[in-house]
């Protein structure tokens, strides 16, 4: 009986294959180069990587109604597939991916993923971090993610988007995704997110929303004994509001997180919450010029026992910055920052050419 | 009931304006039109689904996406593409091309930048959405007039 219903589901599946749909693909290169010297230190640790050399690579494959995506981001520092998903579009508005994928409840990663081109800034917001660079967020699931886009109120639009995979584990460096192409065989909990936003129409930028999510994290290995001595998994709760105003020539983006930790030990369970937020401001300028700046803080941070795991996780800190968009698809910036981390703080300044190649 | 009345108006109307610009010697070679193989299922695109099909975002019918073919066969079908059609500068339209492929994983249209190939790609895809010069398809019974896009 049951393979009776696989060869039905294969036979649907495959219909549309075989209706002689071209093979079409799309390959995308985000290549980058930055470097970042630091000043007035007062924090044990100030960076991950001093030099980054690295290339995104991303390829689309479609036939018919089904899609295969992937992301292989190669540095100086690693080589990680970091989406990989097989997607089936259901209608004009609804498309189904099964696969690795970055978590839809992350504002800044949902807009620009790994390509450093498309982000005005360096650095991205500490709180919306990969987990590699000892980001306090989950940020790549394996399991189904759903996008939707409906129209409502005559030219608005309402995006959508809901997901559920297995979620990365809390390790002695940080948060592990689980890694397709080197399974590991430990215990994996489950997280689930939920997005909705609202935008004036169908390209615009501009809309605001709302972000859930819960994610389990098991604990694997020796973890960092301040914050989790007999520690077996934390229930991560987030909750977003969010929102974007983008005219022709500025823009303002904004993102206020409240993030309900609860951390299950052996022998008890501790609560605690923590609120972070940021808000960046960016103008077009003459001769291709963009200025930014950008703010983020938060509340609770420094009595969070789960943010004691990540002790380099910047509570504030105060971006500046000037990009060039010297040629077409390539550009070079330069940024300013003072970061006041967990347990200390810093100033940095970087410099950065990232470009887009078709 | 209503919508094929509807389409019939449309292409009634639509006749009639081929009819008018092929009377008037001097419209005819100015007028660009959206195109699709004379076998393809689509009767009617609007202006706003054309462009959201140009600038990647999935259309289908009958469970199948269009595949939209960008004609570059004519360097006056940039300018004609960007104003009419898309409705962004070729800086905007870049970014918006740049942003579909990374955060909805979606596919450029194709470029083609000879006659030839445009009209092998629509010969063998029915699938495929198109603009051309009037003047090259009007008596070409493989291919099929959707709409005007733009006329002198």
């Amino acid at each position: 009986m049951r393979g009776s219903l696989l060869l039905i589901v294969l036979f649907v599946l495959a219909a549309p294959l075989a209706r002689g749909d071209p093979l079409q693909h799309e390959f995308l290169l985000l290549p980058s180069a930055d470097v970042v010297g630091t000043f007035d230190r007062r924090a044990p640790v100030t960076q991950v990587n001093d030099a980054v050399l690295k290339a995104d690579l991303i390829l689309s494959l479609q036939k018919g109604p089904f899609k295969l995506f992937g992301e292989y981001l190669v540095s100086n520092h690693e080589a990680d597939l970091e989406r990989f998903q097989l997607g089936w579009q259901m209608s004009d508005d609804t498309v189904i991916w099964v696969g690795r994928y970055h978590q839809p409840t992350s504002v800044w990663n949902h807009d620009h993923h790994h390509g450093q081109y498309l982000q005005t800034s360096i650095t991205r917001p500490a709180i919306d971090e990969w987990e590699d660079l000892r980001g306090v967020l989950p940020q790549h699931f394996t399991g189904i993610l759903i996008e939707s886009s409906k129209q409502v109120f005559g030219t608005w639009r309402l995006r959508t988007a809901a997901a559920g995979g297995i979620a990365p584990q809390l390790t002695s460096v940080g948060l592990e995704p689980f890694d397709l192409v080197h399974p590991d065989g430990n215990r994996h909990q489950m997280g689930y997110q939920a997005r909705a936003s609202l935008h004036p129409g169908d390209f615009s930028e501009t809309g605001v929303g709302v972000l859930v999510a819960n994610d389990e994290l098991t604990s694997v290995g020796t973890l960092p004994p301040r914050a989790f001595r007999n520690f077996d998994h934390v229930d991560l709760r987030l909750f977003a509001l969010f929102g974007t105003y983008a005219a022709t020539d500025w823009k303002v983006l904004s993102a206020v997180y409240y993030a309900d930790a609860r951390l299950n030990y052996t022998t008890a369970v501790a609560r605690d919450s923590f609120i972070v937020g940021y808000v960046q401001f960016q103008r077009r300028l003459v001769f291709d010029f963009t200025g930014f700046a950008r703010w983020e803080d938060s509340s609770r941070a420094a009595d969070s026992a789960y943010l004691q795991g990540f002790e380099q996780f910047a509570r504030s800190r105060y971006v500046a910055g000037l990009r060039w968009d010297f040629q077409q698809r390539q550009a070079l910036t330069v940024q300013l920052s003072n970061s006041h981390t967990l347990d200390g703080r810093f100033s940095d300044v970087r410099l950065q050419w990232s470009a887009a190649l078709f | 009931m209503e919508r094929s009345s509807v389409l019939t108006m449309r292409r009634a109307i639509l006749f009639l304006l081929l009819l008018g610009i092929a009377a008037h010697g001097r419209a005819s070679p100015d007028t660009v039109v959206l195109v699709v193989p004379a076998d393809s299922k689509v009767i009617d695109l609007d202006s706003i689904t054309v462009r959201k099909l140009f600038l990647g975002l999935p259309v289908l019918i009958n469970g199948s996406p269009l595949h939209p073919l960008r004609n570059r066969s004519d360097a006056r079908f940039d300018s004609i593409f960007l104003q009419q059609i898309v409705a962004m500068s070729q800086s905007a339209y870049d970014r918006q091309m740049l942003i579909g492929v990374n955060r909805q994983r979606s596919m450029r249209p194709v470029e083609i930048t000879t006659s030839a190939r445009v009209l092998d790609e629509l010969y063998s895809d029915p699938n495929a959405v198109t603009f051309m010069w009037l003047r090259d398809v009007e008596h070409n019974p493989k291919m099929r007039v959707i709409r005007i896009l733009w006329s002198d």
